[in-house]
């Protein structure tokens, strides 16, 4: 940091976007200021609607056609007003002086070009590169990021990479001109936990090795300690406190920016319960929590045994040939009543196909699941019937699985209905308004659509919709994936409780280590459709027996933990 | 539902909350040129029903008018086809063939001339001009457009609505089931799409009798296919939707699942398309009317008075294309700016 | 490759047995007996006797499929009811003229709408392109009769510019003189619906994010549209023509029925008319063929034009 002056600073920014006619332009952006230093890596944190990634467009005017930037807003570099530039005037500069990464490598790649023709089209446009010199540049810009057989792989279309892959052509594209300034928008967020970590270690070696600033968006403030030297929180389109790293995780001043970083569950602590903002805003500290302890004993009572579960799936191919595509080989374990069991894994380990098949959602190919000493996999579909309402599910997707068109009132009266449970409509709807309290959400809601409600507030409808059915076991399919942090402590508080309460035992199936660890008694390992490992969830994290657990729990973003330390 | 709350639950929402049709008919209502559409389209609509039940365009087929009489505001050019029409009928009375040897019928022209001529006494004088012109026989264009529309809309709002229910049952049968159901409906369609649409009506229309009902039974027929493809892919699309998930694990039967949670869903889809049908069965019924394959002659439907129209444009006498043109033309305007309407009002990705 | 073509032929087998049962199920089962189709039409008893003959009336009804099916794969349908000719000579002579129409008319058609679609793309939410799309709307609204109507009267009687109808045995006469005013309608007409629907595809791609990618490097508009999103628009582009190609064969009947055009589609209106069964049978059995042939050819181009496509 020997230059003083910042490669990029943001004054009074302030975006709005034009919804309809009838509506004030929705102000996404509100009067922000802040700096990015020369040869740092400043972290844009915030959860959605925080108006982060709106911001780092703004930057190269990449806004969609709907947004007006006010005319106050200062984006300076290089002594230019960029949010006053001409088109032309950031050609120039977009790619060359300033390049970006985005959240889905797989979209943001054009599908029809091979990677090598999309990253010398860079270098063809801005350093007038030959078209042979720009090839022979990127196959050393492949090499560089880590792209195995680069040679080969310039004459790759993008879906014939991996996920990971893609996204280290983006990076090559993105440094192929030495920029100045690299925007990384959320680029580790649809990838796996171990790829996410090689993406990280990249992108921190290549913006110390070329010299450059980094602007890096992510939700994840994990991820924020291990790559960022500066931490500019943001919430509701205004920054909430900026400062050193260092500062923000070990003094942080605003009650958000604690909320924030107390919300989330950390390998090293488990609380009763998890903090939530609300806490924070009532008392500047935040409550003082005991330590759960977790774990199961030999003599806990089994509720739900899997024997030997497979499923292959086949997929047609030539003639009349199959091909058989196993996604869950062998698993078998055992759910003790009142307990959880956590599935961890990456995408593709078979972990959503356990808890689908084992609830006959799916076929299974072959295999037990015995519930209270029956075998849910032989019963007739009227006999299995009975025990539907007692293992429930509730999904990943908050926004997917309610059904648009019924009101929150239908959506939980109907699984009554279906399984006779009440009187007549009168008790059933009793029940239902008793139930939409219990999850914490107003009477008024029973007469509202899904669309009304936020991410968080459809996973309580969910949640309530099994409730109705008073379900023994209830299966978490990445239910707190998509939720942003402070919404996803509310709802694992909430599913605690509930397990308090009722005496539920859960599978909670998730790819993320940390909250798997927070909320299991026991966690399962799966990769590739098989068992890897199964012990109790302490056990598991401290003392792992297997390669790809010590591989899985090093991925982890440490950056809480390291920073508290 | 809400006739079973009594006092002790908590009372009804006070704000009636809206479902996504509502919210789709709100932003339709915030649509300028959508509500005009809709407007246009409901006139027409309210006239065909004012024609079918006879209140308007009763007498469509009286010859009010001498032949190929003026439209109004033409009232003082001379009309050269009404004169030649009217000396070539004194010609051909004064000079009757004597047929009696020859045709079996002759001997009773006589007792129907009678008759005719009773008949003849009765008649009003004939008009010089009529409201929008007469055509050959004099009868009222204004009119005969009127009584034209209600054959073509009837037609291609009925045909419209077969079709669709075809193409929706196939294809949520298709979507839903997959499989073998899947593979069957799925040959069934490529059979149809593989002769090409305009050549599968006339195998159709060769071999059907003709008639109003038969043209509805042959579009619809015929027309079902783009309707199943899109109501096959949204089915496919909404049976791996976790609420249809979710309601296959609380326990709701196939059919419920079918009908209940996933059809409102694929509604908007359906209904843009029937929207869209109507259009193209409008236009399909003028086609083969005009080419004397739709509606029998004792109707009248736009395309038949566009094949009258085509020799009529040549010695002058535009008014007829005109009205069946232009009235058809805004229909179809109105139809297809409220379909694109619909469509951005029901996008669920706009919510 | 080959083996994916190999397959794909394969599975016509069905698809075509079910064209045959359905154009079958139509001509002899809905149709019925000719003798009665065709009273009053011919009046000629013996050969009427001559096609129940032909047509094994009498026959059960799977001896009738069988001399179908056999006319199919032997391509012999026998003579044209009405007018004794051949009908695969009538099937020979009656592509040419329709072909001399509709092959320029595609060719035109798409390359304009192709042109102008990227244009109105470009500029799209401004006046200019929402006039467009009105326009468009509205000229896609006037009924095809209107416009040859009209054309017909206009160049033909009024400005005297084309023939009005007609059609000769020399094929750059036909071309020159009296394909002209056709084709023009053909195209003018074609075009509005085209150019909305091509429009809409290039918008589609306008919005993905590899969009943004390519304006991040830096890369002017022009570049953007003509590289970027050009060549993802030509996937559903080609998807279209690929529909729209088998229609070629069948030309715009409404264009040779105005125009006096000894065409497959005046020929089909006119078998139509009189009921020649032969005539209609054999088109749409030969047409379907034609279709699926077409099909299988548009999906192998995928592979040149889409990377992701791959024959397994």
């Amino acid at each position: 940091m020997t230059d003083t002056t910042p490669i990029l600073q943001i004054r009074n920014l302030d975006v709005r976007f034009r919804v309809d006619r009838k509506h004030e332009p929705f102000r996404a952006v509100k009067g922000i200021s802040f700096d990015v230093p020369t040869n740092t890596t400043v972290a844009l944190v915030g959860e959605s609607g925080s108006g982060k990634s709106v911001t780092a467009m703004s930057i190269l005017k990449l806004l969609p056609e709907n947004a007006i930037v006010s005319p106050e807003s200062e984006i300076l570099y290089a002594g230019k007003n960029l949010a006053r530039a001409t088109l032309a005037d950031m050609q120039a500069i977009r790619g060359k002086e300033i390049s970006v990464i985005f959240q889905e490598p797989m979209t943001s790649l054009n599908p029809v070009f091979p990677v090598g023709e999309q990253i010398s089209e860079v270098l063809r446009t801005h350093m007038g590169l030959a078209p042979r010199s720009a090839r022979e540049r990127a196959v050393a810009l492949l090499n560089e990021v880590g792209i195995p057989n680069p040679q080969l792989r310039v004459h790759s279309f993008p879906h014939e990479l991996s996920g990971g892959q893609q996204q280290r052509v983006m990076i090559a594209m993105a440094i192929a001109c030495e920029p100045k300034l690299l925007i990384a928008d959320e680029p580790t967020t649809a990838l796996d936990v171990t790829i996410q970590k090689q993406i990280l270690d990249l992108i921190a070696s290549l913006q110390e090795k070329h010299q450059m600033s980094v602007l890096f968006i992510t939700h994840d403030l994990g991820v924020v300690g291990d790559i960022a030297d500066h931490v500019v929180v943001m919430q509701g389109g205004e920054i909430k406190e900026k400062g050193l790293v260092h500062q923000i995780f070990h003094d942080p001043k605003d009650p958000y920016t604690k909320a924030l970083l107390a919300c989330r569950p950390r390998l090293d602590r488990r609380p009763v319960r998890l903090p939530v903002i609300e806490d924070f805003l009532r008392n500047e500290t935040g409550p003082k929590l005991e330590e759960r302890h977790r774990g199961t004993a030999e003599g806990d009572a089994v509720i739900l045994e899997v024997k030997n579960l497979t499923k292959t799936f086949f997929l047609k191919e030539g003639f009349f040939g199959k091909r058989a595509v196993p996604a869950v080989k062998d698993v078998s374990f055992r759910l003790r009543k009142g307990k959880t069991l956590g599935l961890v894994g990456e995408s593709g380990s078979g972990k959503t196909t356990v808890g689908l098949t084992l609830m006959r959602l799916h076929d299974a190919t072959s295999g037990e699941v015995l519930f209270e000493g029956k075998n849910l996999l032989s019963l007739t579909d009227r006999e299995m019937m009975a025990y539907r309402r007692r293992i429930q599910i509730i999904f990943q997707n908050p926004y997917a699985s309610l059904n648009p068109r019924m009101t929150v009132g239908q959506i939980l009266v109907e699984p009554m209905k279906i399984h006779g449970i009440g009187k007549d409509q009168r008790e059933r709807v009793d029940h239902a308004f008793s139930l939409l309290k219990r999850v914490g959400l107003s009477e008024q809601s029973f007469y509202k659509y899904p669309h009304e409600f936020s991410g968080g507030q459809r996973q309580r409808i969910a949640i309530a919709r099994c409730l109705t059915m008073k379900p023994d076991v209830l299966i978490c399919d990445e239910s707190v994936s998509a939720l942003d942090v402070s919404v996803q402590a509310q709802v694992l508080n909430l599913l605690q409780d509930l397990q308090d309460e009722f005496g539920l035992s859960y599978i909670f199936i998730s790819h993320d280590l940390a909250v798997v660890k927070y909320i299991s008694d026991q966690v399962m390992v799966m990769n590739e459709g098989a068992v890897i490992e199964i012990a109790d969830s302490d056990e598991i994290y401290l003392n792992p027996q297997q390669d790809y657990t010590r591989k899985l729990l090093s991925s982890i973003p440490k950056g809480l933990e390291h920073q508290a330390a | 539902m809400s006739a079973v709350l009594t006092e002790n639950t908590p009372p009804r929402a006070p704000q009636e909350s809206p479902g996504l049709w509502t919210l789709a008919w709100r932003r339709l209502l915030q649509d300028r040129v959508g509500m005009v559409a809709l407007a246009v389209v409901i006139l027409f609509i309210a006239m065909m029903l004012a024609s079918f039940t006879g209140l308007i365009a009763r007498d469509w087929s009286k010859e009010s008018g001498v032949s190929y009489a003026n439209p109004a505001f033409l009232a003082g050019q001379e009309n050269l086809e009404a004169k030649a029409v009217a000396a070539g009928g004194a010609v051909s009375k004064a000079a009757p063939v004597d047929l009696s040897d020859v045709d079996p019928l002759a001997p009773r022209y006589k007792e129907w001339e009678e008759r005719a001529a009773k008949i003849a006494v009765t008649e009003t004088k004939r008009a010089e001009t009529l409201a929008f012109g007469g055509d050959k026989w004099g009868r009222d264009v204004l009119l005969k457009v009127i009584k034209g529309s209600e054959v073509s809309i009837f037609v291609g709002l009925v045909a419209a609505v077969l079709a669709t229910i075809i193409g929706t049952f196939l294809g949520a049968m298709a979507g839903y089931w997959g499989g073998k159901t899947n593979d069957f409906l799925e040959w069934f369609y490529n059979i149809f799409t593989s002769i090409p649409y305009i050549l599968l009506i006339l195998a159709f229309a060769a071999v059907f009798k003709k008639g109003l009902d038969t043209i509805i039974v042959i579009l619809a027929l015929t027309g079902w296919t783009g309707i199943y493809r899109l109501v096959r892919a949204e089915y496919i699309k909404h049976s791996a939707r976790e609420y249809v998930k979710a309601a296959q694990a609380i326990g709701a039967s196939h059919m419920s699942r079918m009908f209940i949670h996933i059809l409102p869903n694929a509604s908007h889809v359906i209904l843009v398309q029937l929207s869209q049908h109507v259009v193209s069965f409008i236009k399909a019924e003028v086609i083969l009317s005009f080419l004397g394959l739709g509606v029998p002659v004792d109707m009248v439907s736009w395309g038949t008075m566009l094949a009258e129209a085509q020799n009529e444009l040549v010695i002058g006498k535009w008014w007829q294309l005109f009205a069946a043109g232009a009235s058809m033309a805004l229909l179809v305007t109105a139809f297809s700016l409220l379909t694109d309407s619909l469509r951005d009002a029901l996008d669920p990705k706009l919510k | 490759m080959t083996a994916y073509v190999v397959r794909r032929l394969w599975q016509m087998i069905p698809t075509l047995a079910g064209v045959i049962l359905l154009i079958f199920f139509l001509f002899n089962w809905v149709g019925g007996d000719p003798a009665q189709v065709l009273a009053g039409k011919i009046s000629n008893p013996e050969q009427i006797a001559n096609i129940r003959k032909q047509l094994g009336v009498d026959e059960p009804y799977w001896y009738q499929l069988w001399v179908f099916v056999k006319q199919v794969f032997t391509f012999d349908f026998g003579r044209s009811w009405s007018t004794n000719e051949e009908v695969s000579r009538i099937l020979l002579t009656r592509v040419g003229p329709t072909l001399t129409i509709m092959v320029p008319v595609l060719i035109i058609e798409t390359t304009l709408a192709v042109t102008f679609a990227i244009m109105v793309a470009y500029v799209r939410g401004t006046l200019t392109d929402r006039m467009i799309m009105i326009v468009c709307t509205t000229a896609m609204s006037i009924s095809f009769l209107v416009y040859i109507i009209v054309f017909q009267w206009l160049f033909g009687f009024i400005l005297g510019w084309f023939p009005v109808q007609g059609w000769s045995e020399s094929f750059w006469k036909n071309l020159s003189t009296y394909a002209p005013l056709p084709i023009l309608l053909a195209v003018a007409v074609g075009l509005a619906p085209q150019l909305r629907l091509y429009r809409s595809f290039f918008l589609e791609e306008i919005n993905q994010d590899y969009v943004r990618t390519a304006r991040a490097k830096g890369l002017p508009e022009k570049k953007v549209m003509m590289k970027h999103v050009l060549r993802n628009a030509l996937i559903p582009i080609l998807t279209n023509i690929g529909i729209y190609l088998p229609s070629v064969f069948v030309g715009s009947f409404l264009l040779e029925v105005f125009f006096s055009i000894p065409g497959l589609g005046r020929e089909i209106i006119t078998a139509v008319n009189r009921s020649d069964f032969p005539v209609i049978k054999a088109v749409t059995v030969y047409l379907a063929m034609l279709t699926m042939i077409i099909n299988l050819l548009v999906d192998v181009m995928y592979k040149f034009v889409d990377p992701r496509v791959s024959f397994k």
